[in-house]
């Protein structure tokens, strides 16, 4: 276990790109707001509980379309596996998602 | 003129022509109706063939009730030589458009003066031409029933068109609806053994010129028939029927009698609840006190009404009080099972009185027996002396009674008795009831929230610390018109979502999401088409 982890952090420093970085600075913000939310949550107790929906839905639902697809779709190095899609339409999928997704929280909220 | 004989009215001939003109095809059927009844009010000629036509023609235009009624009106004063066959199947057509209500009434849906106001018409037709109207004996009588329902009117034009349906009813040439009316309440009794009846016709008027007959009365609890086919007496203006002769046992009983005199009379045989009354004597009043472990015989004491028992009576832990009786009918010796046979024992200290039924048993002796471990709850295990009142009631008793038979002291066991004992008084206003509204949810309070705020906005922070630190910038802000145009309308999508959020629904918020969204989509498409040539190159 602690090679592989050792491995992951060695590759996540030698990244140079500026676009990854960036992104991966924007799930790390994503991914503590979840948490202390959820944090908040516990500590207070459940009558919270239809007001932490959202936050959990977005963060969770952020994190995935922007680490999982947008990263992944962006990154050069996994160019060969996503021949088809260059990074402007991986953004424009990512824009859309979140369109979506702002869209059904707005509507559940309220 | 015919009502008024001593009054001289005289119409001008311009009055005339102006009457004779309104019975046109041009005019309503309103028209026609009170120029024709004008006409024929001031015994002026008319041509009946003329009207008729322009009736008919009218009324296939207008196809209202109310016209229809009045069709029928204005042919009633029209001559017997013209062909009113075709109005006077209008009344067919009419009874048709009736609604019935429950079974019971009858009416137009316009209300009780458009219904009275046809019977009216119907009858003052089929008088003028001869025919029996297409009414059948119950539609008359539903028909009454909804006319006849109200006693207090709204306009006077209502209450007009109801004595008039009256009138008409009350003497046409085809049917006359017969009422029966008991003298007080239909009630028969050892003091009053005749049963007396009226009969009126709808205005109320008294006929005495029929025969009044009893097909038969049936008793309603045994369904036995007691008596049949036996005709009224008339005495003055009553038909009197002595019940009493038959003897029959107190209760209730359903006469049917039927009215004959007249080939019109409708509605004439009537059922009627006829109630007999008697009065109840109580025998064979027995008090004991029964000893629980049956070692010693019951004393048992009678008492005859309306004394009172000497001496009194112990319940106690070994002792039971028991109470036996039988109710029969004075008159006729026959049991009766009237439906009150209460026990009521009252404690002369506190007020408090508890109330027990008595039921009979097999043979109609009814029991009571007091059990003082089994009873003390209904007494609040209050111990004392109680009066014991016997009361027996019914609907057809004419005597009820409330015997004061005996005192009774009743001991309940010690270990359950009250410290102080209230009479339950039931009519004292009860304390009030404050009402707890729901309580709004506890929320945290005002300082952890806000520190939580701020605590949850720190990433962001973070994020664009990160941000400057890792490079990001907008160098390659380029300010191509498409790139503007892009993140103008992702700005104004996001300013959409704060805007449905706080105001539209989500059919509104589609429709502009739309819009934008196409708007951002081509945009876009065009500045990240050209990022991807410039990055190509």
């Amino acid at each position: 276990d602690e090679a592989c982890v050792a491995v992951f952090f060695r590759r996540f420093l030698a990244l140079q790109q500026h676009h990854l970085r960036a992104l991966d600075a924007f799930l790390l913000y994503v991914l503590l707001t979840g948490a202390l939310q959820f944090g908040y949550c516990l500590g207070v107790g459940r009558l919270c509980f239809p007001l932490w929906l959202p936050p959990v839905l977005t963060g969770g639902s952020l994190f995935l379309c922007s680490a999982v697809c947008l990263r992944i779709q962006i990154n050069p190095q996994n160019k060969s596996e996503f021949q088809g899609i260059s990074p402007e339409r991986a953004f424009a999928d990512f824009l859309f998602a979140n369109t979506i997704l702002h869209l059904v929280v707005i509507n559940f909220v309220g | 003129m015919q009502v008024l004989s001593g009054c001289e009215v005289t119409i001008s001939n311009e009055t005339r022509e102006l009457l004779l003109a309104a019975i046109s095809e041009d005019s309503s059927v309103t028209q026609i109706f009170h120029a024709v009844g004008a006409l024929s009010g001031f015994g002026l000629p008319l041509a009946s063939q003329e009207a008729l036509s322009a009736l008919t023609a009218r009324l296939s235009k207008e196809e209202s009730v109310l016209a229809t009624i009045q069709t029928l009106e204005t042919a009633s004063y029209l001559s017997q030589q013209a062909d009113l066959s075709s109005i006077v199947e209008e009344i067919e057509d009419l009874v048709a458009r009736l609604d019935d209500l429950g079974g019971v009434y009858l009416q137009f849906e316009e209300g009780i003066e458009t219904t009275a106001l046809f019977v009216a018409a119907a009858y003052k037709l089929s008088d003028h031409v001869g025919t029996e109207p297409a009414i059948k004996e119950d539609q008359v009588i539903q028909l009454m029933n909804a006319i006849f329902s109200k006693k207090n009117f709204e306009t006077l034009s209502e209450a007009f068109s109801v004595a008039r349906a009256a009138g008409s009813l009350s003497q046409n040439r085809f049917h006359l609806p017969i009422i029966v009316v008991p003298d007080g309440p239909a009630a028969v009794s050892h003091h009053q053994p005749v049963l007396r009846l009226q009969v009126t016709n709808v205005m109320s008027q008294i006929l005495t010129q029929v025969s009044v007959k009893l097909d038969q009365a049936k008793s309603v609890s045994s369904k036995a028939t007691v008596l049949q086919q036996l005709p009224f007496t008339l005495s003055g203006d009553f038909f009197e029927l002595n019940f009493m002769n038959v003897k029959p046992a107190s209760g209730y009983y359903d006469f049917s009698i039927s009215v004959d005199g007249d080939k019109r009379f409708i509605a004439n045989k009537v059922e009627l609840k006829v109630k007999v009354s008697t009065e109840v004597g109580i025998t064979n009043v027995d008090l004991s006190t029964v000893d629980k472990d049956q070692s010693i015989a019951p004393k048992t004491t009678r008492v005859a009404y309306p004394a009172k028992a000497k001496g009194s009576f112990t319940a106690d832990s070994h002792q039971n009080f028991a109470l036996s009786f039988q109710l029969i009918d004075v008159n006729s010796g026959a049991e009766l099972t009237p439906h009150q046979t209460f026990v009521r024992l009252h404690n002369q200290k506190t007020g408090q009185e508890v109330v027990f039924v008595a039921e009979p048993d097999s043979k109609n002796v009814y029991k009571f027996e007091l059990d003082t471990s089994e009873r003390k709850t209904e007494f609040d295990s209050a111990s004392g002396t109680y009066t014991l009142y016997l009361i027996i009631g019914d609907a057809t008793l004419e005597n009820p009674i409330l015997w004061n038979v005996a005192d009774v002291v009743i001991t309940f066991p010690e270990e359950d008795a009250p410290s102080t004992v209230q009479s339950k008084n039931l009519f004292v206003p009860k304390p009030e009831i404050q009402h707890l509204f729901r309580e709004p949810e506890k929320r945290p309070p005002t300082v952890v929230s806000n520190t939580f705020t701020a605590l949850v906005l720190s990433p962001l922070l973070l994020l664009l610390v990160l941000w400057i630190k890792i490079g990001a910038n907008i160098s390659n802000f380029s300010f191509a018109p498409s790139t503007i145009v892009f993140h103008m309308g992702h700005a104004a999508m996001l300013g959409l979502m704060y805007v449905y959020w706080t105001q539209l629904n989500m059919f509104q918020t589609l429709k502009y999401l739309a819009i934008l969204g196409g708007i951002t989509f081509l945009a876009g498409n065009r500045m990240l088409a050209q990022k991807a040539v410039k990055r190509t190159h």
